[in-house]
């Protein structure tokens, strides 16, 4: 069923940024087992924006898990910019994780004890980066998504939207070429998914490359592609067309689609 | 590095009720270690420091007067000999008190064995007839010093005017009171003066061994050498040392075994701790691992942040002790003063603090390591197994009691094993808190009832320039005087053993005197006795065997019939009725009176009547009690009992946050169905209330049992003999326990009203 799929975005596919090869995962719970990934095969370019799209069970969250290394395959390969990483223990996929790939999560996406600014700053601080160096970086960032002034605040002083906004801010603050996004916008308001989408088209023209699970359709539309996983298998894969007179940006469509 | 820090005291600031609380536990934990150590080291050096000093000997031998000891220079072991001295009784007075004291005559260059260290004044000097060197812990008794004036009466009556020239110490005998009589070291011609008879005098002779375990041998070498009618008594290296350190390394024990036991008590606290903090936070770190913690970094986060508490603790504990300790009331304030002395007293200082924390590291471990085991995907809890409800909580509902205390009892035991250790948790400082109430219920059992641990006389009265019949006449016309019961004592060898006890007679058959009985009965015939521990344990038999005795030359066999409780001597003592000790000249004239009073009699005032009646010729005593010596032990109690009730304290904070995190969806749906905000918090109040009601139990029950046990452990060892033991007055347990349960339910108030705040869609949402 599953295919490699195409890639629009892309124009230099020498290198896949991601690759996948027969992916499975199961669980096994009272005897009976439930497969979340089943075979799959995917190919993720530099600096595409994939959009994976399912109803609930379908194996979203758990393909986005595999890919970032926080769960582990039955069987399969996954290569991230050309180097095999799914066998590498869980110190090296934390290590390629501060490194490389940005995490983005529908619920509880923040270190509860610690201020918006802490939680910013401490991949970048774990990552090596010297402190005056990830608090300006933090800065430049909490003030591109409108929360300078919301430094000091701890997770549960903020709202949904807040909190999602400061996540993505963690998620970028090292730069990672992969960002990684399950649900972002699945508990806000148009409003703010408005502001989080736009945030991500921005990371998508900078050229970092992105996956974003949704069930929403219309968050789906902002990508250069969108996967639909159904069973734990790719039950499509397409490129999706902008309006004719091209050229909008992702808030455009949300605008226009919501 | 930088990254663990800034989560460290981001968690830190989270939690800095339960951080400092935990600090302030390490640090009291750490004092009482150090003032343990304090007091172990200060109870052994003294004896060992002037032992080594004065080139102490080993054995001592008193012997009769004209036997030649040179025979005793040539025993295999013995590397050289100290005298042999005379020696004569005197009594040093001061106003209406005569205390004993034994002068010892030694030349006027200072013995190569055995040499008083001097402390002040100097050494005996020819030009002066009339100069003493008094034992310095006897002239510290007295409050005499160099160049005092001091009378000493011999045993004639006359009195003589002495200069105290000096003040020195020694290892030769034990500190005074512990060791009566005390010593002082005078001129071969002064003591001719003061006793004339030479048939009064003694011969003491020491013996400096070359190994010191062979002591007990080279002793009964020693006594067939002389010939056992000839020694009047043996005393050791090993009874010296116990004496002069009874009571530092009694209160010393306990600080050690009450530090041990609540650092112990701390570490299961702080693993509790951790392990509820990981429970409660598997989503931030499962969050932390997605942004590039590894499981190594985790592991050692929560390793690091318990570890600085621990020295945080420590250190403060350490300072403290240091600062205050030397201002600290004695023996404690003399400990620390005389340790922080030693050479080796900071790398005793440093061996607590890394044992405190690698103790607490330790504790840390294994919470730690699950931190760095917890999914980095935040895995959806497995349905608890759902069970009916008892038949208990059915008949409950069915009574109509208030659903708020069925569903709060259901929580509390819902998980049993989780409930079993948070119960075990919070029992062990219950348990120790009773332990605590044990040993000062033991004290005030001392107090209140001298009778029964010993102390029945409060008064002891010694006739001194009157006959006897005068003084028994003068002790039954004084009003507040129960009974006066003659006694005398005397120093016996036991054939086969090596050392003296006391034999005592003290009443007599017809009139015993009201021992304290642990075991057996009392005195009803002059071939019975009854013995303390020490002297059971010296004599190596039981109650109910028969022991032979050698006192003044003629051999006695004694029935041992009882035991009593003996507070003085290390319990070495065996008593009989005067009747036992009739020699061929008849009964023996009492050296003293034991004066039993009446309830309500004042001693002092007894005293003050009996000094007047007599003229000043009855020498009037309080007994000493060792609770007296034994009051900074209830200080320690106090401490203890306040380090105990904080780790219990810690201990609830983490019950109640785990038992609430275990519970908060269950709530949440409890309210969404309709239970107001009150019952809700009631339903954890009483879920808390009842775990502890339980710990507060088990804790009780075991500690009184443990209790028991272990202060008769400490009265045999000590030779007092078990059955001092006394429990914590009831009523004080009930309100320990109270205390206990009602500050369980005000600790789970705030974090229940929390949860009551909480809103029902985000406890929802969170699972």
């Amino acid at each position: 069923m599953s295919r490699p799929g195409p890639s629009p975005a892309s124009t230099a596919p020498e290198q896949a940024m991601l690759q996948v090869k027969d992916l499975v995962k199961a669980y096994r719970a009272d005897g009976a087992t439930s497969w979340a990934v089943r075979h799959v095969d995917l190919r993720v370019d530099r600096g595409e924006f994939v959009a994976i799209m399912g109803p609930s069970g379908a194996g979203k969250s758990t393909l986005l898990h595999l890919l970032g290394g926080l769960d582990r395959p039955d069987s399969g390969q996954i290569w991230l910019d050309g180097r095999r990483v799914d066998d590498l223990p869980e110190s090296r996929w934390a290590v390629l994780r501060r490194r490389s790939i940005g995490f983005v999560f529908q619920f509880s996406n923040l270190v509860s004890n610690m201020t918006a600014a802490d939680n910013v700053e401490l991949p970048a601080l774990l990552a090596g980066t010297p402190p005056r160096q990830a608090r300006e970086r933090r800065e430049e960032l909490l003030t591109e998504l409108g929360l300078e002034h919301k430094a000091r605040s701890t997770p549960a002083a903020l709202s949904g939207g807040e909190q999602q906004r400061v996540a993505l801010a963690r998620a970028l603050i090292n730069e990672p070429s992969l960002l990684l996004a399950d649900e972002p916008t699945g508990s806000l308001d148009s409003r703010n998914t408005r502001d989080v989408l736009r945030l991500l088209s921005r990371c998508h023209e900078r050229g970092q490359t992105i996956l974003l699970v949704t069930h929403d359709a219309r968050v789906a539309s902002t990508a250069d592609r969108v996967i639909s996983l159904f069973d734990g298998e790719i039950a499509d894969d397409s490129a999706v067309s902008l309006p004719a007179n091209g050229g909008g940006t992702v808030a455009d469509v949300v605008q226009l689609k919501g | 590095m930088r990254a663990v820090l800034r989560w460290e005291f981001a968690d830190l600031r989270a939690h800095r009720g339960q951080a400092a609380l935990m600090v302030l536990v390490t640090a009291v934990i750490t004092v009482s270690l150090i003032l343990a150590n304090a007091l172990l080291q200060n109870a052994g050096n003294p004896w060992q420091r002037t032992f080594g000093q004065s080139n102490g000997a080993h054995l001592w031998l008193h012997v009769r007067p004209g036997v030649d000891t040179a025979p005793l220079a040539r025993l295999d072991g013995v590397a050289a000999v100290a005298g042999p001295y005379r020696t004569a009784p005197s009594t040093l007075v001061r106003s209406a008190e005569k205390v004993p004291l034994e002068l010892r005559a030694v030349g006027p260059a200072l013995p190569k064995v055995s040499r008083p260290l001097m402390r002040s004044g100097r050494w005996l000097d020819p030009s002066v007839s009339n100069g003493v060197v008094l034992e310095s812990s006897f002239a510290r008794s007295m409050w005499a010093a160099a160049g005092d004036s001091v009378t000493v009466r011999g045993l004639d009556g006359a009195t003589h005017t002495m200069r105290v020239l000096g003040v020195a110490d020694t290892a030769d005998q034990g500190a005074y009171p512990n060791w009566t009589p005390g010593l002082g070291w005078v001129l071969p011609s002064t003591l001719g003066r003061i006793e004339p008879d030479p048939s009064h005098t003694a011969q003491t002779v020491g013996l400096r061994l070359r190994d010191p375990a062979t002591t007990d041998f080279t002793a009964q070498q020693a006594v067939t050498a002389l010939g056992s009618d000839q020694v009047t008594m043996v005393s050791t290296w090993q009874q010296v040392r116990s004496s002069m350190n009874l009571d530092n390394r009694l209160l010393g024990l306990l600080l050690a075994v009450f530090g041990l036991v609540a650092l112990l008590a701390a570490a299961l606290a702080v693993a509790g701790a951790a392990g509820s903090r990981v429970l409660a936070q598997v989503r931030d770190i499962a969050m932390l691992k997605a942004v590039g913690f590894t499981p190594a970094q985790l592991v050692r986060m929560f390793l690091y942040e318990h570890s600085a508490l621990a020295v945080v603790g420590i250190v403060l504990g350490t300072a403290a002790a240091s600062g205050i300790g030397p201002l600290l009331p004695s023996p404690l304030g003399e400990a620390m003063t005389f340790w922080q002395a030693q050479p080796d007293h900071l790398g005793a200082l440093l061996a607590t603090g890394v044992g405190a924390v690698l103790t607490i590291a330790l504790a840390t471990a294994l919470p730690a390591w699950r931190a760095g085991r917890v999914p980095a995907v935040p895995t959806v809890r497995a349905d608890r197994p759902v069970r009916r409800m008892s038949l208990l909580a059915r008949l409950a509902l069915l009574l109509r009691l208030p659903p708020a205390l069925v569903l709060g009892a259901r929580d509390a035991f819902y998980r049993p094993l989780r409930a079993g250790l948070t119960i075990a948790r919070l029992a062990i400082p219950m348990l120790m808190i009773t332990v605590a109430l044990g040993s000062w219920a033991t004290l005030d059992g001392f107090r209140d009832h001298p009778e029964r641990v010993g102390l029945a006389a409060t008064l002891t009265a010694k006739p001194s320039g009157i006959d006897a019949a005068s003084a028994s006449r003068l002790l039954s016309r004084q009003a507040g005087v129960a009974a006066a019961y003659p006694g005398v004592e005397l120093q016996a060898l036991v054939p086969g053993q090596t050392t003296t006890i006391t034999v005592r007679g003290l009443g007599t058959v017809a009139r015993p005197y009201p021992f304290a009985l642990a075991e057996g009965r009392g005195i009803q015939d002059t071939d019975e006795a009854v013995a303390g521990q020490g002297a059971l344990d010296q004599m190596h038999v039981k109650v109910g065997q028969w022991v032979r005795v050698m006192t003044g030359g003629t051999p006695r066999i004694l029935h041992i019939v009882g035991r009593s409780i003996e507070p003085d001597h290390n319990g070495e003592m065996l008593s009989v009725g005067m009747e036992a000790l009739e020699g061929p000249v008849g009964l023996p004239q009492p050296q003293y009176y034991a004066l039993v009073l009446r309830p309500g009699a004042s001693p002092s005032g007894v005293r003050a009547g009996l000094l007047a009646a007599s003229h000043n010729q009855l020498d009037v005593q309080l007994t000493t009690n060792p609770a007296d010596q034994l009051g900074a032990v209830r200080g320690v109690v106090i401490g203890l009992v306040v380090v105990l009730a904080l780790i219990g304290l810690a201990e609830l904070v983490t019950a109640t946050g785990s038992g609430l995190r275990d519970h908060i969806r269950d709530l949440a749906v409890l309210r969404a169905m309709g239970l107001t905000p009150r019952q809700v918090t009631a339903v954890i109040v009483t879920s808390t209330s009842l775990l502890t009601t339980v710990a507060v139990l088990a804790g009780t029950a075991v500690g009184v049992l443990v209790s028991d046990r272990l202060i008769n452990l400490q009265g045999h060892a000590s030779g007092v003999g078990a059955g001092i033991a006394q429990m914590p007055p009831l009523g004080t347990l009930l309100l320990a326990g109270t205390i206990a349960v009602v500050v369980a339910a005000c600790v789970s108030v705030v974090p229940a009203a929390r949860a009551t705040r909480a809103r029902v869609t985000t406890a929802l949402s969170q699972f």
